[in-house]
């Protein structure tokens, strides 16, 4: 009773959200009736509800949710126009559903409550094109009720608690009888719509009738519960969120706090405040990270939270499949975020329900194969790592992938070329396509073939990943694998140009550094041979269309990304690391941007974008590679004279920039002048010029040396650049200073010409014995 | 007694009366800037704030005035050029250059200005509606008002929010 109170209560909350939204999303509909994504949701809300509630067994919800859905489902393929009238059927059907339910919520049953026949009719009516009027409740059925009515009449009050049960008993199986006639009844009336009204009356007569002995089973209930109720408390999931986003500002600002430290630590070693400092770094440090875990537990449930509805959901499919089913549910107390165990619920009640009608066999068919006659499917839940992983195995008669392959080539998702060069585990992948559904009639199990392209978007909206294993009459596993929380994840940043993005490493296989020939080309595409595999290879740079500032230097790194059984090789320009990353929103205006799922406030405040691996993968089918171009540019910096050589000398003295011009005169080098740091800085941001080296002076109003180095040295395409500081400042910790910034060569005045010569041939590779 | 209910009616006199008298000078206040050599406005209202400009990391697949994003405390806002929104060259930036953040609903958003000019208020009978010439099909302009010595676009806020690719 428990165990089904909890079902119940969740269906509930969550048939109440989906009516929410529902309302709003028709009335949208109706200015928008050519939406087809907004048909869609709409579909899915009927399609949810009508698949939750025949396993609770609301009859009455069923039938029309059911109708409905065929509505829906005849309006989304462009049979039906939504008309205002179809409006008001739909509009007036949601209505009866919300009624419905809020009588399963009073009473735990969806009978008596209201009668919703005239609408189901209605609803037939506009399936059938409004030609065929109503095929339901016909005569005999009515006749049923009055018998019905004035049997469940005696009186309820005077019986014993034995008695009731048994007249429940009683009145259930009657009611079923009932259900199953009024079904042939269907099928054989034609007479029409007349009963109608005297249906409705009668549904009332029975409501009364069908309230007491109800209300009785149910007042124990509520009285059992109460002692855990006040063991919790109900929070608002808006206010963990905002919680959790505070959390998370904190940790970047632990992050920075951190790096502050480490520089005043660095200046003024071994002072007595320090350690207090430290002291108190290390504690908020500490805080902050048992925080961010402390409410991370707040927000995680344990999975047996969804696992729950499973078993009665097992056990009424493989009655009404007249199958044997065992479910054996493992590590349901694995704990994951709330907004990913209510994520997870549909996915899986798809995947399992596929699992009971195409995968197990009928118990004769077992038999034939040597197997036990009682099918078994096993639902499995673990930690690994950062993520959670759930399997689902069943023993049955496993993917056919011939039959596979040949129904996508039927229905026209891939073609036949496709279809030989397929691997059998790219040909399991293939039923997570849209409009790819292996049943060939529709059934109540089964759906429309909505399922498992939803299931595979869910769980890739979650970040997750979907394997599938297959053999023959020996069963099929579908593994998940679902990050433990959506809004902090470990990525791999990386680096292209002067962009950074942030990968989530949980689509990262592997990282390789490669030299630029080791990339081979096949049919116009880069292609990198790797072990035993080949691997296509596409830029970062080319997907995001990155400005390309430098080229590539010796190496590169290829990112290989993977989504099940398809990977491909990313090329970016080198790695910076692993990091744990923040999730933020890009917000209204920019979401939905291709191939980016989010952006992260990084340690020094800059924003960085998460990619979409799966995007990702989609887009780097349509790409170009623009590796042929690259070589051509880089064949036109090639430098022939020394006068390509391009010198930046930055000093606000005139008189020492003409020395240190004239110091270069002999090399016979290009040299260009600034006066101060930030005309440097623009001088050599401008992409019009590149500079081989510069020659730095310390002190310099508006922007020093110093400054002007670490910014220089932000850049990735100056990282290489030579910076010779010459100055006059001598002193030990001045000299340590310069290295810290990036300096390269530190030159003390007065120096002679000839050294300050070298020094910036060595720096540039410049060949001094010709020139001098 | 009745000397109390006396000030009680009178105070609720007072009150009906208030609203109309707001009626007659419905005053609304801008802030002006310089996008090009054109004045513009924004109701105050609207305004989140103004921010010396930040760094901003680009945002591959959006149209070229979609700068890209920048962070304020925390949140990850979009920030706009309305030079190039308005078709003209790149902002260049320079010391006046400012972020305006601007929000409706719950849309924020950041956009580069050339320049602030001032504070104004102005009367909303002085406001008139963007002539037909001018009125694009975006309609970024919400109307013109109309000053002692000049005219002074004024923009759809909403509109400028909306995401139009």
């Amino acid at each position: 009773m428990d165990e089904f109170q909890e079902i119940l209560e969740d269906f509930l909350v969550e048939a109440f959200e989906m009516i929410e939204q529902l309302d709003n999303d028709l009335i949208e509909l109706e200015n928008a009736p050519d939406d087809l994504d907004l048909l869609n949701r709409i579909f899915r809300v009927a399609h949810t509800i009508k698949g939750s509630s025949s396993f609770l067994n609301f009859d009455v919800l069923t039938r029309l949710t059911h109708n409905m859905e065929d509505v829906l489902n005849k309006a989304r393929k462009g049979e039906l126009a939504i008309t205002p009238e179809v409006m008001d059927i739909v509009l007036e059907s949601t209505d009866n559903m919300k009624e419905l339910l809020e009588h399963i919520k009073q009473t735990g049953s969806d009978e008596g409550g209201i009668d919703v026949t005239s609408t189901i009719k209605k609803l037939e009516t506009v399936l059938n094109g409004g030609a065929n009027t109503s095929q339901t409740a016909e005569k005999s059925v009515v006749e049923e009720q009055q018998v019905r009515s004035e049997e469940a009449q005696k009186d309820v009050s005077e019986m014993s608690e034995d008695e009731i049960e048994a007249e429940i008993e009683r009145l259930l199986a009657q009611r079923q009888e009932e259900d199953r006639r009024r079904r042939e009844a269907k099928k054989a009336a034609e007479e029409a719509k007349k009963t109608a009204q005297s249906g409705a009356q009668e549904a009332q007569k029975t409501t009364e009738s069908k309230k007491a002995p109800e209300k009785q089973t149910q007042s124990p209930a509520p009285k059992e519960r109460k002692s855990s109720i006040e063991q919790t408390i109900r929070v608002d999931v808006k206010r963990l969120d905002d919680l959790m986003n505070l959390i998370g500002e904190l940790v970047l600002s632990k992050n920075r706090l951190l790096k502050i430290y480490d520089d005043v630590e660095e200046r003024y070693e071994g002072e007595q405040f320090l350690e207090e400092l430290n002291q108190v770094v290390s504690s908020v440090s500490l805080v902050t990270t048992d925080l961010q875990i402390a409410v991370m537990k707040t927000r995680m449930l344990p999975i047996g939270k969804v696992f729950n509805k499973f078993p009665r959901m097992v056990r009424d499919l493989s009655r009404e499949l007249h199958k044997e089913i065992d479910l054996i549910i493992s590590g349901e107390e694995t704990e994951l975020d709330k907004s990913i165990v209510e994520e997870i619920g549909d996915p899986l009640v798809h995947i399992i329900r596929n699992s009971c009608d195409h995968g197990i066999e009928l118990p004769q068919e077992r038999v034939a194969k040597g197997k036990p006659p009682k099918g078994t499917v096993q639902l499995k839940a673990y930690n690994e790592g950062n993520h959670i992983i759930i399997e689902i195995i069943d023993d049955g008669k496993g993917l056919d992938t011939d039959m596979l392959k040949m129904k996508a080539v039927e229905k026209g998702i891939i073609s036949e070329k496709d279809a030989d060069q397929m691997s059998d585990k790219e040909a399991f992948m293939l039923i997570f396509k849209p409009g790819f559904s292996t049943a060939s009639q529709v059934t109540n199990v089964s759906g429309r073939g909505v399922g498992m392209d939803v299931v595979r978007s869910n769980i890739e909206k979650l970040n997750g990943i979907i394997e599938i294993d297959s053999e023959i009459d020996k069963g099929t596993t579908l593994k998940l694998k679902i990050p433990l929380t959506l809004a902090i994840i470990q990525s791999l940043l990386v680096s292209v140009q002067e962009e950074y993005y942030a990968i989530p490493l949980a689509s990262v296989l592997e990282t390789v550094r490669i030299t630029p020939d080791e990339i081979q080309s096949v049919e116009g595409r880069s292609v990198l041979r790797l072990r035993n595999e080949v691997l296509s290879l596409v830029h970062l740079a080319d997907l995001f269309d990155v400005e390309r500032v430098f080229n590539m230097g010796e190496h590169a790194y290829v990112v290989i990304i993977g989504i099940a059984e398809t990977k491909i090789g990313l090329i970016v320009d080198s790695l910076v690391g692993q990091e744990e990353v923040v999730i933020k929103s890009l917000g209204e205006y920019l979401k939905g941007i291709e191939g980016i799922a989010g952006a992260t406030i990084r340690g020094d405040g800059r924003v960085t974008l998460i990619v979409d691996v799966g995007a990702l993968m989609d887009m780097a089918k349509s790409v170009k590679s623009s590796m042929q171009n690259l070589e051509d540019s880089m064949r036109k910096t090639e430098k022939t004279s020394p006068a390509d050589y391009n010198i930046l000398i930055i000093d606000d003295s005139k008189t020492d920039r003409a020395i240190m011009k004239k110091a270069l005169e002999p090399l016979g080098v290009s040299v260009t002048e600034a006066s101060n740091g930030i005309e440097a800085l623009n001088l050599m941001k401008d992409s019009s010029r590149s500079f081989d080296a510069a020659l730095v002076d310390i002190e310099m109003p508006r922007m020093d040396g110093y400054t002007l180095a670490s910014e220089i040295r932000k850049f990735n395409k100056f990282k290489m650049v030579p910076l010779i500081a010459v100055t006059s400042r001598t002193s030990r910790s001045d000299r340590m200073r310069g290295v810290e910034v990036g300096m390269t060569e530190y030159i003390t005045k007065p120096y002679t010409p000839e050294y300050l010569m070298n020094v910036v041939a060595r720096n540039i590779n410049l060949n001094v014995e010709h020139t001098s | 007694m009745s000397n109390q209910l006396e000030q009680v009616l009178k105070k609720q006199k007072q009150q009906q009366n208030a609203p109309q008298e707001g009626e007659i000078e419905n005053v609304i206040q801008l802030v002006g800037f310089m996008v090009g050599d054109e004045e513009f406005a924004v109701p105050i209202l609207g305004i989140e704030e103004i921010i010396k400009p930040i760094e901003y990391t680009r945002v591959p697949k959006t149209p070229p005035y979609v700068l890209g994003v920048f962070n304020l405390r925390g949140s990850v806002l979009p920030l706009i050029d309305l030079r190039m929104k308005f078709g003209l060259s790149r902002s260049k930036e320079n010391e006046d250059t400012r972020y305006m953040v601007i929000k409706h609903n719950e849309e924020v958003a950041g956009f580069v200005i050339d320049r602030l000019t001032q504070a104004t208020r102005i009367k909303e009978s002085a406001i008139e509606p963007a002539p037909e010439t001018l009125n694009d099909e975006q309609n970024l302009i919400y109307g013109v008002g109309k000053q002692k010595e000049k005219l002074i676009s004024i923009l759809n806020v909403e509109a400028l929010l909306k995401r139009d690719f």
